[in-house]
């Protein structure tokens, strides 16, 4: 008897759940599709989504905040919006999952400008940065160009242009690697390679530059192996948004600080595109 | 991509998870006993290093363990990190496994009734044959749920490889949801290890049937 009556409550409790439950989905997503639109009260805070192993762009500083030329390009946004600046650390192979699940409000990291994210209806600022996909390898081996790495294991960032360019345009050039080994950073990336796991990175020029600048017996394979540019992505929609962070940008072109910015990191300096 | 070519580069890559699946089971399931038998020395030194080892390897994570064995040697003494991954990753699963089935068969051999033991010496028995004939049998078949719920662990595990750029099933299905800006990868790999786990617990539910003789 006693059974029977705890049994009923537990299946009363169950059923008022998950009643409860679906009542909260069918109530979240309209309160969703409806406050998307007229969600115009003053924005006050900007989270800007990185990946934080990625410099000169983005990376903890030694002082364990993040920095990096995109962190302080935004930080200085920021301040002339009047924004709250915030950083979230991305999962670079989900960057754009995250953007959309609102985890932060842009990717804005060395991010190469893709036509599959304007296809995918992201909205992607002004490109800021002339890029060039390289293979990084060991100061001492004997590869001068990318046919000498036929048979050579090379390794790649997951989501990164590079990988995409490997399984795409470069596709030729990839299969006569014996392997192409992805990683999730390319902190890795270069730990494979000075440790002899791999032959050579493919990685974007300036941050191969950056580690060769603090990492003794590496070199560049001078051989331009795709031309890219890095751009902003926002959330499809949010094109006043865009609209806001290039206005700023274009302020700070203005007043200085864009440069004062830019000094700070010599190796990249060349290839800004906003300040031409 | 069709979801056929995805399901076929997924099983390329599950030959690699199978290979870390059952080299770790070769090693660990050995080597835990071992260090069973550490824990359980009645000289002091040699438990306390059982003890510790143990402690270590279940109070830190899998993943730690897997970038210390794989980029450790290459960090500390400049040892070339191995090409072939499947080495370190073999080496880190089978010494984590082998702690906590180490503590599995503790808690199996523990659990033996100390009359058994007596009743056997009244018999005859050597300490080494109790052992062998009387009371692993029935431990082996005390602790098969137990070891069952650690290999069913094993079988997700293998996933983590990926730290170390191990280019397993599930790392493959990373790239191409990467690709594809697509769910449906990892909905295969969810797939690809419930399968793999409904054969392990159908197997282990074999082996549980074929040891009952030696249920108490």
């Amino acid at each position: 008897m006693n059974k029977k009556i705890i049994a009923i409550v537990i299946a009363a409790v169950i059923a008022a759940l998950s009643l409860g439950l679906a009542g909260c989905g069918a109530k979240t997503s309209p309160e969703e599709s409806t406050a998307a639109p007229e969600e115009a009260p003053a924005r006050t805070s900007f989270t800007m989504g990185i990946d934080p192993e990625y410099p000169p762009f983005s990376y903890l500083g030694k002082d364990g905040e993040y920095t990096g030329f995109d962190v302080e390009v935004c930080k200085a946004v920021c301040e002339k919006l009047g924004w709250e600046f915030k950083v979230f650390a991305v999962n670079w192979d989900q960057k754009l999952v995250q953007l959309d699940s609102n985890e932060c409000d842009c990717v804005w990291s060395g991010m190469t400008i893709l036509d599959s994210m304007k296809e995918a209806g992201y909205i992607i600022s002004r490109p800021y940065f002339d890029n060039e996909q390289v293979l990084l390898v060991k100061a001492d081996s004997s590869f001068n160009s990318s046919k000498d790495l036929a048979g050579k294991a090379v390794a790649v960032q997951l989501g990164t242009s590079g990988e995409s360019l490997l399984n795409g345009d470069l596709k030729d050039l990839a299969d006569t690697f014996s392997e192409v080994v992805t990683s999730n950073s390319f902190t890795s990336c270069f730990t494979e390679l000075a440790g002899g796991a791999v032959d050579a990175v493919f990685v974007d020029a300036p941050v191969a530059e950056d580690y060769i600048a603090k990492n003794d017996g590496f070199r560049i394979i001078d051989e331009d192996l795709g031309a890219e540019q890095y751009g902003i992505a926002f959330r499809s929609g949010d094109e006043e948004l865009c609209a806001q962070v290039e206005g700023a940008l274009d302020a700070i072109i203005a007043d200085g600080t864009y440069a004062k910015i830019a000094e700070k990191y010599p190796d990249i300096q060349g290839n800004l595109l906003l300040t031409r | 991509m069709t979801l056929m070519t995805m399901v076929m580069k997924m099983a390329s890559g599950l030959e690699k998870t199978c290979a870390i699946f059952f080299l770790t089971l070769l090693f660990a399931l050995p080597l835990g006993m071992a260090v069973a038998m550490m824990r359980g020395s009645k000289i002091k030194p040699v438990s306390a290093v059982a003890g510790f080892l143990i402690s270590v390897l279940r109070g830190t994570p899998l993943m730690l363990q897997l970038i210390a064995v794989t980029y450790g040697p290459y960090y500390l003494f400049g040892v070339s990190v191995s090409r072939n991954k499947l080495i370190p990753v073999v080496i880190a699963f089978s010494i984590n496994y082998a702690a906590y089935f180490a503590e599995i068969y503790r808690g199996g051999i523990e659990s033996m009734p100390v009359g058994q033991y007596e009743a056997a010496q009244v018999l005859g028995y050597s300490r080494a044959q109790t052992f062998l004939k009387i009371i692993l049998p029935q431990v082996i078949r005390r602790i098969l749920p137990s070891v069952t719920n650690e290999i069913v662990t094993l079988v997700k595990d293998t996933s983590m490889a990926f730290t170390v750029s191990y280019q397993e099933m599930f790392t493959i299905g990373k790239q191409i949801a990467n690709s594809e800006t697509s769910f449906i990868p990892f909905l295969v790999a969810g797939v690809f290890y419930y399968v793999f786990n409904l054969i392990v617990s159908f197997v282990m539910g074999k082996v549980e049937k074929k040891m009952s003789y030696y249920k108490m």
